[in-house]
């Protein structure tokens, strides 16, 4: 006799303990254990340690077994391993509460919590379509719930990679690039698009914070999330903020239901820089009430790039996150989330120039001045120093089975403080300093219709205030402002079994009230009031002509209202050597981006992930290079002025991966891009190069207490950006340049603890070479070796 | 749809609370405006001369005022240069800001006029040069420019920074001004 069991509070899934319809979820979790057992009971014979639990673990897409599964329940210290058929069997175990470690290689390790009185079958569903690249999962051709092109980088990537920052961690999927300003200042690049082109969501709350500067990172933690995923399609229309260029989710996942106190802690240390970090999480839950504490620190001193001390490069963060869920009835439930992320990053001391006769004669130098052979974890001038707090509040109700509705409400402070080198004692005093204030919020209903439709809408309001803090000295480089930005969207898709059919639409209005300086003396006031509006429409369509093959295509229209340092700046940016000024007259950019993507398995062991676009921006905003020069005190300036044409840009994303045998399997990335201005037919600037990476990858499933041991070595290299002229920059691009890097990693299963063990090398070769987006470049070499080594606790 | 229409209504309601100002931003301060350089050229018996650049508005806005000099041939000069912050009333004195971070700072002066040339008469706590007093020195009659650079932070140590040379200097430029000479 069979019992099917409805699994409450056990397992990991909580979409299980609501009546949640599964509804337009964008993107499923890479991995999802199956969420049914069934138990045997045994009661004649029932004695203490003799019951077993036994299962089937398969392929969520494919339906097949899947084999060299570790199973390991902590309580007996037992493990089992699925064989060919996908089967196991653990057994003699007593009655009580075992906690079951599920991992396998490249997917993310998983927990349930059972209860056994009785003999136990366990059918194990794991999404391991072959996919699981480096723990880099490309969804975007299995999700059948979207024709997004969406890529996923998972926990145990992240926890890997726990010395990055989150444009270093996103730099591992093709078409991602990052905006640097030496190693520690990075912003996401998507198919060439940045800063106020790009979204970017922390928690489903648009980061808010000053996008528009090239040296300022997002503001995030990547170790608060459990996911993190880059949308490169324009049918993000749910979200606030622009829809031209791609959407990075930073996504916290929701408490597992398990009754006891788990967490997990990460050290790491890398020899570049000395870099020490800690992570420390702690989580429980109690019925209908459960908790999540996350907190980073990281400290590193100068850098070190092939031949030379990068001096002033340090950097140290100091970061928590608190998540809190209850559930007040099966329809009702409601999370908070608090994060503060807080950062000192140094400025390279050699790249802080007065003009441009400085800049120039930087170019000349083999060592960078200000170098010295001195290692040091101080943080001096030239610095930043930023604070970011978000209180988010989240509740949704469910109307039936099939209607839900979601309220959120967000605020979020943001405090951006930027050191020069200044004269009297004035360096401690900021040459920046910005405060934003943002406040949200958003109402949103879904629901299931007739013939597979599914209908989700919602209305956002968001209000900016922005304030230069009079102590800086220096008149600011952008003006206070209140913006009120006021959308509206409807999403809906129709799924049957081979097709999907995504259809959306925005509309935001945009209100600006800019309060500003004259620039000639003495200074006065000058109020402007802008109200713009943004439209978007996108429409898209995948089609799976055979298990293992899908085709999307997405179209999508958007505009981009032109954003205040676009309207205002006004000044030197010394970064830069020149004088930028905004436009008034600017219009909104409107864009047209389609994308195509054809994944599958081509052949038994041979799968492929490749996805073309095509992007066309209408009066493109960017910093034209006027023909004037400034003088200044310090010298002639020469002066960019915020100006509109017409930019294209196309490009080419592929991935591929070759399984030689069951242990050894290589994975090929190629990203391909190209941005023109078409009107004047002059290259875009700050593109990024074309790249192409091989890895290859040893596996062994088991050995020892060791579990999923592999060893990895990666080649990445890096084109010359050749489409450019020479004109266009101070310098040319610089050469293409190849790294050659190592690395290793393995679970450690011990008694009441799993282990796992992280270890790297980069830049093997010591190579000396630039990059073409970081600005440091114009001054110094990039990275120079870097050996990382890192353990992280389970319990 | 009555949930909805709720919905609409309650956002619709909370976007009407827009009609906010920004406050009015205090007019910054700009205490570390260098915005006048005068160059005074003092020679015996003769009307001293001074070579002054001015931009009132700072960086950006309306242009500088530059004003060169005529010099005497085969003549000696004591130079003195004042900094001054104009924006204040009265205007501030830079120089004793300069003569306070004498270590952190270093003239250089570099001209295309044949023959003139310009020695350091001052020196900071280490015994190395500042330029805030030099000594000129004209030869034959010609024309050209005079610019006169003010590093922070320079390498006072590097090879020939002590003697006037930039090239290994480093640093910052904080001033970097151009005068036309003329030598009768």
């Amino acid at each position: 006799m069979f019992n099917k069991i409805e699994v409450k509070s056990t397992l990991v899934d909580r979409r299980l303990n609501f009546a949640c319809p599964l509804f337009l979820h964008p993107v499923k979790t890479s991995l999802s254990i199956a969420l049914f057992f069934f138990l045997l009971p045994n009661p004649s014979f029932s004695q203490a340690c003799q019951l077993s639990i036994s299962g089937h673990v398969v392929d969520e897409s494919t339906n097949e077994p899947l084999h060299a599964v570790n199973i390991y329940l902590e309580e007996s210290e037992k493990g089992a391993i699925t064989g060919d058929d996908g089967f196991f069997t653990l057994d003699a175990l007593c009655e009580g509460h075992y906690h079951v470690v599920v991992s396998h290689i490249g997917c993310e390790t998983q927990y349930l919590h059972l209860t056994i009185a009785q003999d136990t079958v366990l059918q194990l569903t794991m999404d391991h379509s072959s996919h699981l690249l480096d723990g880099v999962v490309v969804t975007g051709k299995t999700d059948p719930n979207s024709t997004q092109n969406t890529q996923v980088i998972n926990e145990q990537n992240i926890t890997d990679n726990a010395n990055q920052n989150l444009s270093n961690i996103l730099e591992t999927l093709s078409g991602v690039s990052s905006l640097k300003n030496g190693s520690s200042i990075a912003k996401p690049v998507v198919h060439g698009l940045y800063g106020n082109r790009m979204t970017i969501l922390n928690n489903g709350i648009a980061q808010s914070g000053q996008q528009w500067g090239n040296d300022h990172s997002p503001e995030i933690d990547p170790l608060v999330a459990t996911r993190i995923k880059v949308i490169k399609s324009v049918s993000a229309l749910e979200y606030p903020g622009s829809n031209l260029g791609g959407v990075v989710l930073v996504e916290p996942k929701k408490i597992a239901r398990e009754p006891h106190l788990h967490g997990r802690a990460t050290y790491f240390f890398e020899s570049n820089g000395l870099g020490n970090g800690l992570n420390l999480q702690l989580q429980r839950y109690q019925p209908n009430f459960a908790w999540k504490i996350n907190g980073t620190l990281k400290k590193s001193g100068d850098r070190r790039a092939a031949n030379y001390y990068l001096n002033n490069t340090g950097s140290q963060e100091a970061n928590i996150a608190l998540q809190i869920e209850k559930s007040f009835s099966e329809r009702l439930s409601t999370d908070f989330y608090f994060s503060s992320f807080n950062t000192d990053l140094g400025v390279m001391r050699g790249s802080h120039i007065g003009n441009l006769t400085d800049l120039e004669t930087a170019f000349t130098r083999k060592v960078p001045f200000f170098t010295e052979e001195a290692f040091s974890y101080a943080i001096e001038a030239p610095k930043q120093r930023v604070h970011h707090q978000l209180l988010k509040a989240h509740t949704k109700y469910f109307l039936s089975e099939d209607a839900a509705f979601d309220f959120t409400f967000a605020a979020q402070l943001n405090a951006r403080r930027e050191f020069d080198v200044r004269r009297s004692g004035r360096t401690e005093i900021p040459a920046l300093s910005l405060r934003q204030f943002t406040y949200f919020a958003e109402g949103k209903y879904q629901q299931k219709m007739q013939q597979d439709w599914q209908l989700k809408t919602g209305i956002q309001f968001n209000m900016t205030d922005n304030i230069n803090v009079p102590e800086t000295g220096i008149l600011p480089l952008i003006p206070d402002y209140f913006a009120y930005e006021t959308g509206a969207f409807l999403l809906a898709n129709k799924k049957s079994e081979k097709w999907l059919l995504e259809l959306g639409g925005r509309y935001d209005n945009v209100l600006q009230k800019v309060v500003t300086f004259s620039s000639d003396i003495p200074r006065t006031l000058l109020r402007y009031t802008n109200n713009f509006h943004n439209y978007s429409l996108s429409g898209g369509l995948s089609f799976q002509p055979l298990p293992n093959l899908s085709l999307a295509y997405n179209i999508g229209l958007a505009t981009r209202n032109p954003a205040i340092n676009e309207l205002y700046s006004a000044g030197l940016h010394q970064g830069v050597s020149g004088i930028e000024e905004g436009s008034l007259g600017l219009m909104n950019e409107r864009s047209l981006k389609t994308t195509f993507s054809i994944n599958g398995k081509l052949a038994e062991h041979w799968s492929l992930e490749s996805l073309f676009f095509w992007q066309r921006i209408e009066d493109y905003i960017f910093l034209n290079p006027e023909n004037e020069t400034r003088y200044t005190i310090r010298g002639a300036f020469p002066v960019f002025r915020y100006k509109q044409t017409d930019a294209r840009l196309y490009g080419l994303d592929v991935m591929s991966h070759l399984e030689f045998s069951e242990t050894l399997s290589a994975k090929l990335t190629y990203s391909y891009l190209r941005g023109d201005d078409i009107s004047k037919q002059l290259p875009l600037i700050n593109m990024p190069a074309n790249n192409f990476s091989a890895n290859l990858r040893y596996l062994i499933p088991k050995w020892k207490r060791l579990e999923n041991l592999e060893f990895q070595w990666t080649n990445r290299y890096v084109f010359e950006q050749t489409h450019l002229l020479d004109e266009q920059d101070y310098l040319p691009p610089p050469e293409a340049y190849y790294l050659l890097g190592l690395q290793l990693a393995s679970d450690w299963q011990l008694p009441s603890v799993r282990l796992r063990i992280f270890a790297s090398i980069d830049n093997l070769l010591n190579t000396a070479y630039r990059d073409y987006l970081n600005r440091q470049r114009y001054f110094a070499d990039d990275l120079g070796i870097n050996g990382k080594f890192g353990l992280s606790v389970k319990f | 749809m009555k949930q909805i229409a709720f919905l609409f209504a309650f956002l619709f309601v909370a976007s009407l609370f827009i009609a906010c100002e920004q406050d009015d931003p205090d007019v910054v301060n700009e205490e570390e405006v260098i915005t006048t350089l005068e160059y005074t050229l003092s020679a015996d018996g003769m009307e001293d001369v001074v070579l002054r650049f001015e931009d009132l508005d700072g960086d950006g806005g309306n242009a500088p005022t530059i004003t060169g000099g005529t010099l005497a041939a085969n003549t000696g000069y004591t130079g003195t240069i004042v900094l001054l912050n104009e924006q204040e009333d009265p205007a501030e004195n830079i120089t004793e800001e300069i003569e306070e971070e004498d270590l952190e700072h270093q003239f250089f002066f570099q001209t295309t006029v044949d023959g003139l040339s310009i020695g350091y008469t001052d020196k900071d706590a280490n015994g190395d040069p500042l330029g805030l007093s030099t000594s000129i020195r004209t030869s034959d009659a010609g024309s050209g420019t005079l610019t006169v650079i003010l590093r922070h932070e320079p390498d006072k140590k590097a090879d020939g920074v002590s003697g006037g040379d930039i090239t290994n200097a480093g640093g910052e430029t904080d001033i970097e001004v151009s005068f036309d000479i003329d030598v009768q």
